[in-house]
Formats: C-alpha cells, structure tokens, sequence
C-alpha cells in the first residue's frame, strides 16, 4: 500500500508529467466544452500524439482528458444549455434553469466541486478495487475469459443508447471486424481480399478516429450556421454552507452510483449521471424544484459522471475489458505503448498502474481549479463557429490516423468508419459496441477455441466452470431481463 | 415494406460475409485439433446477425421506427469532400489535400470570410505537418511539398 502511495506521489516530482497533466486538462476541459467532441473524440484524437511519449505519460494524458472532458461538459451545460459531452445532458435539466435565474456562477460551482469529489471518490476506489479484482482474475482461464468478454459485450449492448438489438449487431459487427486479417492460431487469411496490410487485422486506432470523430464531424455538419443562446456570468461561486448542507447526501450517493456503473462494463459516464439525477430526485425533500433549478440535480449528476471515469477504468486495467468507448481508445493506448491490460499489470507495471491513478487524481485536482477560475473563458471557446472546428478536427483525424503506422490505407479507413458510423447512429445504432466488439473479438475467439481445446471439443463444458457460467448467466439476464418483464407486464395489464 | 430496409441490408451483409467465409480454406485437422476452423467462427457471427435482423424486423413492424433525418448539403457534401481527398492525397499531395477540403469545408458549412476560411486552411496543416514532422518524427506520404521538403 505504500508503494502504491509512493508511486502515485511521484508523479508530482516528475515535472515534465505535472507539465503534461496540466496542459491536457486544460485541453481537455477545451474539448469538453465544445459541442461534439467529448473525451472520446478527444482521446481518439490524441493517441496519436502519445506515440513518442513514455507509456506512463501517454496514458495519464489519456485519463486525464477522460476525466477533464467528462467535467467541462457541464460548462456549456449550464452556460448555454448544450451539454459538451453526453455524460452531462442530465446537467442541462437543473443547470440551465438556475442560470437562466441569474445564478449561473452558484450552479457551475456546484458542479465544478461536485466533479471533483465524484472524481476524487472514483480514483480511491479505483486503487482498492483494481489490485483486489487483479488478484481474482489471476485465476480466470480460457473459459472465464471468453464468458467475461461475451458480458461485457452483452451489458453495453443492454445498457448504451440505442434499442438492445441494435446494439448487439453493432457488437457483433465489431467482433466480426476483429476476423478480418491473419487467423491467429492457423495463419489462414480471412476477409483481406488481398489486401497484406490487414495481414495483422484492422488497426484500431483508424477505426475509432472514423467512429468516434469522423462519424460525429458528419453528425454535427447539420448543426452548422446554428446560433446559441448564451447567459453572462460574473464569477464562479463556491457552495455555500447552505449548498453543502442540502447537496452532501446526492454528492455521496452518486459518487457510489457513478463509481458502481463505471465499473460495470457499460457506458459509464452517461447512464450514471442519469441514475444519479434520478436518485438526487428520489430522494430530495424539494422534488417539485427539479427540472427549475435545483442544486441537488447538478450535484447527483455531475458527481456520478465524473465518479464514473474511474469505476471505468477498473475493468480497462484488470481485465482489459473496456466499459465504453473513451475507455476503448485508453485501451488501445495501453497496448499501443507494450502494455499488456489484464491482471499481470499489477504485477509487472506496478508503478506505471499507481502513477496512472496519481495522474487521475491530480487531473480531478487541477480542473476544481481551472472549473472555478476559469469557467468563464472557456465558456466563451464553446462559440467557437463549427465551420472553423470541424474542419480543424477533419485535418488532425486524418494526420492522427496516418501518424500510427504511415500507411495511407488507415486514412481510408478511418474515412470509410466515418461514413459507416454515421450512418449507423442515424438509424440508431450505437458506435461504442462496434469498437468495444473490434477490441474483444479476439479475446472472444481465442478464448473460445481454447476452451475448446481444454475441454477436447466440447463447449457445453464451458457452463461447468462456476465463474464463467455466472458471467454467462449475467450476460443473459442483462440481455434478456428487460424484454421478459415488459413481456410480463405488457401480459397483465 | 419500408420496415425491412435496415434488417434486410444487415442480413444482406450478414449472407455476404457467410459466402465470403466459406470460400477460406480449410486448415489440416491435425492443426485445428478440437479447436474451430477459421471459417467457423465469422460464419456462427453472421447467423447470430441474422438472427438479430430479423428480431430488428419484428421490432420494425411492431412500432415503426423514427424518420430518418438523411443531413443536408453540408453533410452529403462533406461526404463528397472525402471522395475527393482520396485522388488529390494519391496523385498531388496529402498536404495540400487536407488545405483543400478544409477550405472547400469552411466553405461548404457556412463561413463566409474567404480569407479566414483560406488562412486555417493553411496554417492547420503547416503547424500539424511541422508538429508530426518535428515532434513525432512521422514521415508523410511522397507528394509535390513532401518530395520538395524531404528532397
């Protein structure tokens, strides 16, 4: 425990890491606040540019725009009713009425402290939970692998936007990606039609600049020429006594519902701060405030996003399973720099772990500073025109996409993933279980065919191994619970 | 009919890829042993796509999904922007494709100051050139600048 202390410390005695943290949050908060981009956005956008660095520095800044971005959201949220990032569209219900009250300082306040102790909360958790779940997943074999992979698969399908079933045929066309190239144990070339630089299957970082940023330029090009309301601020405020006393019960309790969700391999951020604005009104003395400006709302959601990042990263580190598509991206960024995500992290990346953690805590340290002092500036980015953003997102996806392995055909993938992932979310298909399907298609396949291995051919064999048959268990009730009751109840009444 | 659309080009896809599967060789037994052959896997993907197609069919049938909004000209446009950047990156430079379709892009998305829309044109892809080039040591694909700046 205390190695693990020691090395979270020493990212403050690293100043060119403290450097590096300090400007991606600062960029992070940028691209929070401006309409579309989001972490994941951002952190696709950034890999790239991590390809020099050490791993530990690459992966902070990856962390640190995940949870930057998660929090400044909630800046345009409140400012000018336009969530920066969909993890904070619950914000907009209390946030922009309390400042359309003249109080749009007390508000950001609100949610700039409350996203911090969500955030701080999270990290905590994170350092506990991630060495005791490491410790379990020492055991796992080919069979606990396999039924893991296909949970995490079936509990983003249940729980991101969009309908189940759509969401699992994103996931199984990600999966189904995740063929393309050199079979793995054989050698036998599937689906390259010739092609030899897919010999080693699709590079994911291509595919996830075209999913995430490419896909969204697309889906932002109708919001062209818009104009926005925007309210004036004097200053940020903090919380007063008052505040404190009314918010301090949601901001704990949605720091457990945050940090509990982001664990689940789902999409955190989002669906948290939802559940926590929906506790906040559950149990709030003042219910028929809600949806006109109560605190209470702004606290419950912004403490459960941001408590969310680092319950998310807790499957990411452990199990290499990502929990949505920002955790993805910090995925691929971990293997990109040789790091191997599962439970031997623990053991052979001990430090660079706990230094992560330390770069997460520090992230949700520095933007309580810049969400009080500097708010108000980055408001004002968030008018940015789209005519001039998008078109610089445009040139950095496809320098970003080339930069990897200076191959033109990635560019044309992350062209080709774009459309693809535009037209998949008009028809209300969600793009994060195409790449969370491309990133576990092989840990799926390989684990399947080892398990058949294992067990000389006989799958069934798999349901007698107790973990993976709860995983598998859980895996269909989180696909199938839903669908039976609404088939029950639909019956009785 | 209009709710078979989507389920029907996702099944489409699905018996396309079956097709294409099958026509993988096959890896000698002694190799595979009581694992898959490699077709096997991607083939039982598809059936399970087929089957969630037509689980989106009847859900299609019962309620009616949403009308699609298809974008305008900015999308379709933007679209047709990336088309072009593919002849302009082989045959000019990836340099000067991404000024063009950035400034074409402005354009295209309602800026109105040709100067502005020219000025980031140029200037985003000279300072993330000179960044990737410098910082990150990433060399770009031969072009008219390229060949001219690497000699």
């Amino acid at each position: 425990m205390i190695d693990a202390l020691q090395a979270m410390a020493s990212v403050l005695f690293d100043p060119y890491l403290v450097f590096l943290i300090f400007i991606t949050t600062v960029l992070g908060v940028v691209i929070g606040v401006l309409p579309g981009l989001g972490a994941t956005t951002g952190a696709a956008l950034l890999l790239p540019f991590t390809l020099t660095m050490q791993p530990v520095h690459a992966i902070a800044v990856l962390a640190t725009i995940y949870v930057s971005a998660t929090f400044a959201g909630s800046i345009t949220a409140i400012l000018i009713n336009t969530p920066g990032t969909s993890a904070a569209a619950a914000t907009t219900f209390d946030g922009y009425p309390l400042a359309q009250r003249g109080e749009a300082g007390r508000a950001l306040g609100i949610a700039v402290v409350s996203s911090t102790i969500g955030g701080v909360f999270s990290v905590i958790v994170l350092c506990i939970a991630a060495p005791m779940l490491a410790r379990v997943a020492y055991e796992f074999r080919p069979p606990e692998y396999f039924a893991l992979a296909l949970f995490g698969l079936s509990m983003l399908a249940s729980i991101s936007a969009g309908g189940t079933v759509r969401n699992l045929i994103a996931g199984v066309f990600g999966v189904w990606l995740a063929t393309i190239g050199a079979e793995p144990t054989t050698g036998i070339e599937r689906f390259m039609f010739g092609n030899y630089e897919l010999y080693e299957g699709l590079a994911f970082v291509p595919v996830f600049i075209g999913l995430f940023a490419m896909s969204e330029l697309l889906i932002q090009s109708k919001r062209a020429n818009q104009v926005v309301d925007k309210i004036t601020m004097k200053a940020v405020k903090l919380p007063s006594r008052d505040d404190y006393k009314r918010i301090w019960k949601t901001v704990l309790r949605s720091c457990g519902i945050g940090t509990f969700i982001g664990i689940l391999p789902a999409e955190g951020a989002t669906v948290a701060s939802m559940i926590g604005y929906a506790e906040a009104r559950r149990w709030s003395k003042n219910k028929e405030e809600f949806g006109k400006g109560a605190i209470e709302g702004i606290a419950g959601a912004e403490a459960a996003n941001n408590a969310a990042t680092g319950g998310a990263m807790v499957p990411t580190m452990v199990l290499g399973i990502p929990g949505s598509g920002t955790t993805a991206v910090i995925l691929v960024g971990l293997m990109v720099h040789g790091l191997r995500p599962g439970p031997y992290l623990f053991t052979e990346q001990v430090d660079t772990v706990y230094q992560i953690f330390g770069a997460m805590l520090l992230a949700n340290l520095l933007f309580l500073a810049m969400g009080l002092y500097a708010s108000k500036l980055f408001a004002r980015i968030s008018l940015v025109p789209l005519q001039l953003l998008w078109p610089i997102v445009f040139a950095l996806a496809t320098i970003g996409a080339y930069a990897l392995s200076s191959s033109l055909l990635d560019v044309w993938i992350a062209l080709i993933f774009g459309v693809i992932g535009f037209l998949a979310r008009r028809h209300g298909f969600a793009v994060a279980p195409i790449a969370v399907g491309l990133i576990l298609g092989e840990m799926v396949e390989t684990n399947f065919q080892n398990s058949l291995k294992m067990f000389e051919g006989d799958w069934w064999r798999i349901l007698t191994q107790p973990l993976a048959a709860l995983f598998l268990l859980l895996a269909f009730l989180g696909l199938f619970s839903s669908p039976i009751a609404n088939w029950f109840s639909r019956r009785r009444s | 009919m209009h709710f078979l659309v989507i389920p029907g080009i996702i099944a489409a896809f699905s018996v396309a890829v079956i097709y294409a599967a099958l026509q993988l060789e096959l890896s000698p037994a002694m190799i595979v042993g009581d694992s898959l052959q490699p077709r096997v896997f991607p083939v039982l993907l598809m059936v399970i796509n087929l089957i969630l197609a037509a689980c989106l069919a009847f859900q299609y049938w019962t309620k009616s999904p949403k009308k699609i909004h298809w974008g305008g000209l900015q999308t379709w446009g933007s679209i047709a922007l990336w088309v072009i950047f593919y002849p302009i990156t082989v045959y000019i430079d990836m340099l000067i494709a991404i000024a063009v379709i950035m400034f074409a892009m402005c354009l295209l998305w309602g800026e109105r100051r040709i100067y502005v829309a020219g000025a980031l044109a140029l200037a985003t892809p000279t300072v993330i050139f000179f960044l990737f080039d410098k910082a990150l040591r990433v060399r770009f694909p031969r072009g008219l600048l390229t060949n001219w700046y690497y000699g």
